[in-house]
């Protein structure tokens, strides 16, 4: 007798290998490690087999109102970043005693996002959001502490209660469409699309729906802010790149929310005064930008993320986490090569991933595709909120040196390390170099020159910004209830804006 | 009477239900403290959960078990049993993360007995 699985069947015994890993991890501490390991090893082995097309990249399990997967390319990139991550969050905690319940969430959070990126009808990324939602909350409150306690619960009643509007618009969906699959979202009603947008970008972190995140990564710890940054954050793109996919006519509404996104988080960026905070407003903008062109999204979220994920990493390892004071500390090279090589990365500098990312994303809002009037704006707009995200790491660059008090502190953070190696090893990738390839044939030169242009003219917009004690100050927006009212408030202009 | 005929029951259930969820958001927005806040957002869990049952039920209100033994000639008004069977799983997310907010509630209600949302939120400024 032998035993053939089929594609379907690695797909799914995939998905539940975290969820059974954790059960494990739980009984037997000791496996923990080894076995988040082994999951993000398939996470990674499955982004390659989606990439390459080797499973059948569309499944309908249950029949046809069952449950629908699709281990596509939109997947792909996603997952390759949760796994890449997940696994610098582990190597960061290696040195130390393992910290078992932290291992397990871990685990059960690596299983949410999985099955979150290639989930496909609205019932199963409800499920998928949810457990997603609730390990990140645990891992939140880990500490015990009330602050930490209180940042948790306001994620959680937050996300859940935009859950339940995502809820109310798949049962619209399937009030009029007898069905769940994304695919008859393109004839529902505005009122449903806009109930389901609402909830993803507050788990997508975007526009004014995304404020909880600046003082959430305030409170969190490095690893669970690089988490967030990293890995959930793909939960709540996956879906929103696929509806964006699927219903065209979403598109210019995705792209307006995405420049406000952009612009707003950069406004909020270059007037913090601590390091976390701005790295979280920068996250806002940057998931602003991802949303301007859906079909190139997951690379730049790919790019963004890593370098995202590492810069956590690097500073909960500095002694100063006050820009106030930023300039004036040593920084060994240790911290300081892959601090500037991530912030350099984000603005846009090459040889590194976020340079391919930018330019693809460039040349596709140039392409015929952008469907909008002010289409020939959209390029100088991309141009302008470039120079504003190389403004804000521009704050960031410090040259490292040798100085003697630098010696001492934390060694070097082995997380960040890998992260800032991905970065520059994925683009000997056999599609990087595809990519790269299209770049050269364009005119690299062009590229080339525009980038230092617009590095230049970030450092330079940086020092001309208003910041530090003669700054300007922005309304404090993120309470609770600012937080819930940009929720409804989105929402609301979503229905109107929908329902035409 | 030809007025109250002409109201289809549908419509009305389904406009009191989409009144519970917008109730229970409200709710959520206006209190101050923060468990009537989470009472809110369970309200709006019973109007979501409601609706469903309600589309379900559009087709008939028979439960969808067939046994074979017992035959209703010409009888075809069942209720739809799909999203019944997805909202249960809906049901037992609410309920475990309402328990996971109130356990956090009840430590919290140690450091700020008010539960005010207002004066929680200095908690997580630096």
């Amino acid at each position: 007798m032998s035993w053939n699985p089929s594609g379907s069947d690695l797909t799914i015994a995939w998905l539940l290998l975290p969820f059974l890993a954790a059960f494990l991890a739980a009984l037997v501490p000791r496996l923990g490690r080894p076995l988040i390991l082994l999951v993000v090893a398939t996470t990674l082995a499955m982004a390659l087999a989606a990439w390459q097309g080797w499973l059948p990249s569309d499944l309908l399990l249950l029949g046809p109102f069952g449950v629908r997967l699709q281990l596509d390319q939109l997947a792909s990139p996603l997952l390759l970043l949760t796994a890449l991550v997940s696994a610098a969050v582990l190597l960061e905690g290696w040195g130390r005693a393992p910290d078992k319940p932290f291992l397990l969430l871990l685990l059960l959070l690596q299983g949410g996002i999985d099955s979150a990126i290639v989930a496909s009808d609205l019932i199963s990324i409800y499920v998928a959001q949810e457990v997603v939602g609730i390990s990140t909350f645990l891992l939140l409150v880990q500490g015990n502490r009330p602050p930490q306690l209180w940042i948790g619960l306001r994620y959680l009643l937050i996300g859940n209660s935009v859950m339940l509007l995502y809820l109310l618009g798949a049962a619209l969906v399937y009030r009029e469409q007898s069905s769940f699959a994304l695919q008859g979202l393109e004839q529902s009603s505005g009122m449903a699309l806009a109930l389901l947008l609402v909830a993803l970008f507050t788990k997508a972190e975007v526009f004014i729906s995304g404020l909880w995140l600046p003082r959430t990564n305030a409170v969190s710890p490095a690893a669970v802010s690089a988490l967030i940054s990293g890995g959930v954050v793909c939960a709540g793109l996956a879906p929103l790149l696929r509806i964006a996919a699927a219903v065209e006519s979403v598109g210019p509404l995705l792209r307006w929310i995405g420049l406000a996104s952009a612009l707003l988080g950069l406004v909020f960026a270059l007037a913090e005064r601590r390091v976390e905070r701005l790295l979280a407003w920068s996250t806002i903008s940057q998931m602003g930008m991802v949303l301007l062109v859906p079909a190139v999204g997951g690379f730049y979220a790919l790019a963004h993320g890593l370098a995202k994920a590492a810069l956590f990493l690097v500073s909960a390892r500095l002694p100063v986490v006050s820009l106030d004071g930023w300039r004036a500390q040593a920084l060994p090279w240790r911290h300081g090569a892959p601090l500037l090589l991530a912030s350099l990365s984000i603005a846009g500098a090459p040889p590194l991933l976020g340079f391919l990312a930018k330019e693809q994303l460039s040349v596709a809002l140039a392409g015929p595709k952008a469907g909008l009037q002010a289409a020939d704006l959209l390029p100088i707009a991309l141009l302008l909120l470039s120079v504003g995200t190389a403004a804000v790491y521009a704050r960031l660059w410090l040259l490292p040196g040798n100085a003697d008090e630098a010696e001492e502190g934390q060694p070097a953070s082995p997380g960040a390390l890998l992260l800032v190696t991905a970065l520059l090893l994925l683009n000997v990738t056999p599609w990087a170099l595809e990519a790269w390839k299209a770049l050269i044939g364009q005119g690299m030169t062009d590229a080339l020159l525009k980038s230092a242009g617009l590095l230049l003219a970030g450092a330079g917009l940086q020092r001309l910004w208003p910041t530090g004690n003669d700054g300007y100050r922005l309304p404090d927006l993120e309470g609770f209830d600012d937080l819930l009212g940009g929720a409804v408030l989105v929402g609301a202009a979503l229905v109107l804006l929908l329902s035409r | 009477m030809a007025i109250v005929d002409a109201i289809d029951g549908f419509v009305v259930m389904e406009a009191l239900m989409l009144l519970t969820v917008f109730t229970g958001l409200l709710g959520l927005l206006l209190r101050r403290s923060l468990f009537l806040k989470v009472m809110g957002m369970d309200v709006m869990g019973t109007g979501v959960i409601s609706f469903f049952v309600l589309v379900s039920a559009r087709g008939g209100f028979r439960t969808p078990i067939l046994d074979g033994s017992v035959v209703f000639p010409g009888d075809n008004d069942w209720a739809d049993p799909i999203p019944q069977a997805v909202i249960l799983t809906a049901v037992v997310i609410g309920l475990s993360i309402q328990a996971l907010l109130l356990v956090a509630i009840t430590r919290l209600a140690s450091v700020d007995p008010s539960l005010e949302a207002g004066r929680l939120d200095q908690l997580g400024r630096d």
